[in-house]
């Protein structure tokens, strides 16, 4: 089993954005199309609006960084065609953002958060790694869900006194 | 008419839980303020301090995704002021052509700064601001009278 690297890539689809209630980060929770796993990863408040704003095809009065991002490839007439979460190391996820221009593709370096709010502007597909989603997903749901104490549901004002166990994030 | 600024620097503003970016004139004859949010304020802090965090921040993407392709951000401009917002526009050189594209100045500002582009303002908008109840918001403070957010 650990032998070889499984790099095969998993259609995911972004179920949501959610409130950790035992940081200030928010979680998105990711998908894959058999629905039989789910990877969550954690960030800041900022990254997690930019893709709840994405979600809810929220328009704002004036374009927000990722909008911005987004109208910059299309005015230069650049294609995004998929991101693909590729890594997880020491808490980190990463991801490679492809693009498409004058018919090369490049390929650009960015954090899982900018990749799918990005993604989901430009409407293409989000992808994970065979190996991500076995090392990420289903030890992480376990690790959260254990921290998710029957209190902590539904609560903004919860304390926080338990050690913080360890969580994978991206910043 | 176009004057070139420079970000003399970002401040601090606790009557709204929100930061102002300075913006002078060469000549220091001019100071415009804008208020924007706290992530656009650390994109911007991150830039002036040349402070580069271990994974790519948003506007460090923007910028390699730009550089990746060869396009070249040629300035960052503050067209406008309206309804205490204001507005700015990005221009980029790629392929053969010249393209602007419309931003909130804290976004231009923010990815100016990372392509050492400079940073200009429409005469029209350092008037306008001019005109504005800046002075008498130093003397008055009161929430209703902040608030140029570009968000």
């Amino acid at each position: 089993m650990s032998v070889g690297q499984n790099t095969d890539l998993i259609l995911l689809k972004v179920l949501g954005v959610t409130d950790d209630p035992n940081t200030d980060t928010q979680i998105v929770i990711l998908q894959d199309e058999a629905n039989a796993d789910i990877l969550p990863i954690w960030m800041g408040p900022a990254e997690g609006t930019a893709i709840r704003y994405a979600l809810e095809d929220a328009v704002l009065p004036r374009p927000t960084s990722h909008d911005l991002m987004a109208s910059l490839l299309t005015h230069l007439g650049i294609t995004m065609t998929h991101v693909v979460v590729t890594n997880v190391q020491d808490n980190t996820y990463y991801a490679m953002i492809y693009l498409c221009s004058n018919e090369r593709e490049r390929t650009v370096d960015a954090r899982p958060s900018d990749a799918i709010a990005l993604a989901l502007r430009a409407k293409c597909p989000i992808y994970v790694t065979q190996d991500v989603l076995n090392n990420g997903g289903r030890a992480n749901v376990s690790t959260w869900l254990a921290k998710l104490g029957p209190q902590a549901r539904g609560q903004t004002e919860t304390q926080d006194d338990s050690p913080k166990t360890s969580q994978q994030t991206e910043d | 008419m176009l004057t070139q600024m420079n970000v003399r620097g970002l401040l601090f503003d606790p009557y709204n839980n929100a930061y102002i970016v300075v913006l002078r004139d060469e000549h220091r004859s001019d100071v415009l303020p804008i208020w924007v949010g706290k992530s656009e304020a650390s994109a911007i802090g991150f830039a002036l301090e040349n402070i580069s965090p271990p994974r790519p921040t948003t506007h460090d993407l923007m910028k390699s995704m730009l550089d990746n392709v060869d396009a070249k951000i040629l300035s960052a401009v503050v067209t406008d002021l309206k309804d205490n917002t204001y507005y700015a526009k990005i221009h980029l050189w790629y392929g053969d052509s010249e393209y602007s594209v419309d931003a909130r100045p804290s976004d231009a500002i923010a990815l100016a700064l990372r392509a050492e582009a400079p940073i200009f303002t429409a005469e029209t908008v350092l008037r306008k601001q001019r005109s504005e109840e800046l002075e008498r918001w130093l003397e008055t403070v009161k929430p209703e009278d902040f608030g140029k957010l570009d968000t």
